[in-house]
């Protein structure tokens, strides 16, 4: 397969879980918010947003203040914003159409599809009474799109580029998720037990854990027991370790079990990254150790990233010379 | 229904004078004529958005950049009895047969020119002529593998060949789509009909693509072919996506290509493999910095080396454009009867030329009733339709031939066919033409059909979808279905 073909369908498949997380991420932030009247704490609830679905800093750097309505437009359509909902859809968009011909046909008609309805809305802002509406859509679209992945790609090399972009962005948007949670229960040490079991309880809900969590452990909301579940429980399909595993067997499967000398690099930092999670005890973690395991794992997400694309050619200037 | 139709002057594909369906009609007309009003504009509605959300769309070019835009569709097909066609295939294959000779000849030993047949000068002055690959040995000599031929209809139903498109010729995913759509909004009109099945042209199309296997294959039982796109803002990226995935051929950009030892690879995620044939999209400018324009970042450095060499089979070949040139086309007959001793089956339009003249002249006072174009534009533009046109238009074209006589050709004003058309809710008479593609390898084959392009916009004659034009399906009614159907 072509190289560019193989890094437009990873980002594709990146971009469309991006925007599928942001979208879980503000409609979950949304619900709590109808809950708390205190103008501080939404204050600081819309920073955290801002910090996992995009860039706090950038977000000052072009509005003076935490306005309700100009986040939900800045994390959903606008175009400055390059982790906005719209953009992501937009790229995934172009990266599907540059790679139509390895594509499943209702994959594009799902993409497209919602393109094409949001083009038709551009020029009239999302209504607050609409937000949901539209970011349980953009919900739907990706499970969707992955749906028809799953349920018509061979599993060939194609296939694999998509599943990999996938797994990465979610282990490290998990990883983001905790930091920043863990970073607000350190803040606020000494708080009340209701006040830590709404933040674990929104950990939970932000990466749809809620269900599957309870199903094991009883709502309790103990970090000892979130954590280990949405860090290393090896059948959760959003921990970060369950993301880790399928992306080292993924690379295993596409180079047939073979190490040759051009992945070598690559299955080292996966497999080490493997041996952490394994031999580290999350529930031992006090919180800033937590905090500095969770940096260096979204560390080793970037390197990854960066070894993958080295390993199959995906860096290469547009217009090489030779 | 169709009951205030008028065909008026002109020939109709569909209605009598009298106000009745053709023979071959009978069956679609009956059928159509039960579809109640709501009935028709639901399956008009729900045609044309799936073609939007199949995302079958060309890129119009403007001021604020391109948008992306589908071609509409019309459900009121183009049908043509078996026999009509079967005169079309004779003659669609040999003006191939004859345009290739062509080809071929000018670019190595030019006796059509020796011998006075055609005008040392067309040749030259050519900007279609490429002197970089006279003499070049190609693949079965062929230069034509894919071609789209415009056809149109006079007012007393006789087909003429309007244009030669021999170079990067559009459409033919528009041909597929439209059975497509048809198929799945009016599958009730498909029961009564047995229409040649569109199925198995892409096997001829990729056994016709794959004979062309490069002299110095290192494959040659199973070359690799791709198809080489300028890339998704191109306005006929959905033709390449198209035949690319239709083919099984791997659809690359400049970009993914690289020329070394004058053999030319593509870029994989397992490094660099080898390519033996080359289907191209790119305008022969724009192929090889290093052989054409310097600028151009679409195209591969080197590429004509490794051509040059016989490493690499370039579809369609270079410098086809001599061939299809506007004013080249009023040769073609000559050209048919020079190379093959035959008379063509298939008439041109009759094209006069403004170097000469006497023809200048009587262009010049007879410019109202006649279409002038420009040699070298295309897709209707710098274009003029006599008929149709206001004193300044006239008057400025006047000029323009004036300055530069050789730049233009002009062409009596056709009666161009019409047929009904399905538009905002009422049937009203559309020009229409054919595109007609026929595909070359080893052996040749036309499409049955083609893409009927339909002038949607109430009394226009371009059909052009960068100028409003929508597209029909084409029927070719299989034999012994003409009394019935």
């Amino acid at each position: 397969m072509l190289s560019r073909v193989a890094e437009a369908l990873y980002w594709m498949a990146r971009n469309i879980e991006r925007s599928e997380n942001n979208a879980r991420i503000l409609s979950v932030q949304l619900i709590h918010m109808l809950e708390s009247s205190d103008q501080q704490v939404l204050d600081r609830d819309w920073e955290e947003v801002l910090d996992i679905c995009a860039s706090k800093e950038e977000y000052y750097g072009r509005y003076g203040r935490l306005n309700r309505d100009t986040i939900i437009q800045y994390l959903t359509v606008s175009p400055l914003n390059m982790n906005s909902i719209s953009n992501c859809i937009t790229y995934a968009r172009n990266g599907a159409k540059a790679t139509r011909d390895m594509l499943p046909d209702d994959l594009w008609h799902v993409i497209n599809g919602f393109y094409l309805e949001q083009k038709n809305k551009e020029n009239t802002p999302i209504m607050p009474q609409h937000t949901q509406e539209y970011l349980k859509h953009v919900i739907h679209t990706s499970l969707a799109g992955q749906g028809i992945v799953e349920s018509m790609m061979t599993r060939g090399v194609p296939y694999t580029f998509i599943k990999v972009g996938k797994w990465l962005e979610r282990a490290e948007k998990t990883a983001r998720i905790l930091n920043v949670i863990c970073e607000k229960s350190m803040r606020e040490k000494g708080n009340s037990e209701t006040e830590s079991y709404y933040y674990w309880l929104t950990a939970l809900q932000i990466v749809n854990g809620y269900d599957a969590y309870i199903k094991e452990y009883p709502p309790t909301m103990d970090p000892k027991n979130v954590l280990p579940f949405l860090i290393e429980n090896g059948n959760f399909p959003r921990s970060i370790r369950y993301c880790m595993d399928h992306v080292l067997e993924a690379v295993h499967n596409l180079e047939s079990g073979k190490v040759s000398h051009y992945s070598e690099r690559l299955f080292q930092k996966l497999s080490a990254i493997q041996k952490e999670l394994k031999n580290t005890d999350i529930s031992g973690l006090g919180m800033d150790e937590l905090m500095v395991f969770l940096d260096r794992f979204q560390n080793h997400c970037h390197e990854i990233s960066v070894l993958f694309s080295e390993t199959y050619y995906l860096v290469e200037p547009v217009h090489s010379v030779r | 229904m169709l009951k205030n139709y008028q065909t008026g002057m002109f020939f109709d594909e569909m209605m009598e004078t009298d106000g009745k369906p053709k023979q071959h009609y009978k069956y679609f007309y009956d059928l159509v004529s039960d579809f109640s009003k709501d009935e028709l504009r639901e399956k008009h509605d729900t045609a044309q958005l799936s073609f939007l959300r199949q995302g079958i769309t060309f890129t119009v070019y403007n001021d604020t950049g391109g948008m992306e835009r589908t071609m509409p569709f019309d459900f009121v097909p183009v049908i043509i009895p078996d026999k009509q066609w079967t005169k079309i295939e004779r003659g669609m294959k040999q003006r191939m047969k004859a345009l290739n000779c062509f080809l071929e000849d000018i670019y190595n030993r030019q006796e059509i020119v020796n011998d006075g047949i055609i005008p040392e000068v067309l040749i030259r002055h050519n900007p279609y002529y490429y002197k970089q690959v006279t003499g070049v040995e190609i693949p079965l000599n062929n230069h034509i593998f894919l071609a789209g031929i415009d056809l149109i209809r006079d007012e007393n139903g006789d087909y003429l060949v309007l244009e030669d498109n021999l170079r990067n010729p559009s459409g033919m995913s528009y041909v597929f789509q439209n059975r497509y759509v048809m198929r799945q909004v009016y599958p009730e009109l498909f029961f009564q009909h047995s229409i040649q099945t569109l199925e198995h042209q892409f096997k001829d199309l990729h056994g016709a693509l794959v004979s062309h296997v490069p002299a110095n294959s290192m494959n040659p039982e199973a070359p690799t072919a791709v198809l080489l796109t300028p890339g998704m803002y191109n306005s006929a990226y959905y033709d390449h996506v198209f035949l690319a995935q239709q083919i099984g051929i791997e659809l690359v950009e400049g970009r993914d290509l690289v020329v070394e030892d004058n053999k030319v690879y593509m870029k994989t995620i397992r490094g660099l493999k080898r390519i033996d044939i080359i289907y191209r999209r790119i305008d022969d400018d724009f192929l090889d910095p290093e052989s054409f324009r310097p600028d151009s970042t679409l195209g591969v450095k080197g590429l004509m080396r490794a051509y040059h060499k016989g490493n690499v089979a370039i579809l369609n070949g270079i410098g086809n454009g001599i061939a299809d040139d506007k004013a080249m086309y009023a040769y073609v007959p000559d050209m048919i009867r020079y190379y093959l001793d035959e008379d063509p089956i298939l008439s041109n339009v009759n094209t006069y030329f403004l170097r000469d003249p006497e023809q200048l002249e009587y262009v010049l006072e007879n410019i109202e009733t006649l279409v002038v174009k420009n040699v070298s534009a295309s897709g209707g533009y710098d274009m003029l339709i006599g008929p149709h046109a206001r004193e300044e238009e006239i008057n400025e074209f006047r000029k323009k031939i004036v300055e530069t006589p050789s730049q233009y050709i002009a062409q009596p004003a056709i009666k161009l066919s019409r047929a009904p058309a399905y538009q905002q809710g009422r049937f009203y008479p559309c020009h229409v033409d054919l595109r007609v593609f026929v595909m070359n390898g080893s052996s040749t084959h036309v499409v049955p059909g083609g893409l009927s392009r339909v002038a949607l916009k109430e009394g226009s004659l371009v059909v052009n979808s960068s100028q409003g034009g929508g597209g029909k399906d084409t029927w070719i009614l299989s034999e012994g279905d003409d009394v019935h159907a």
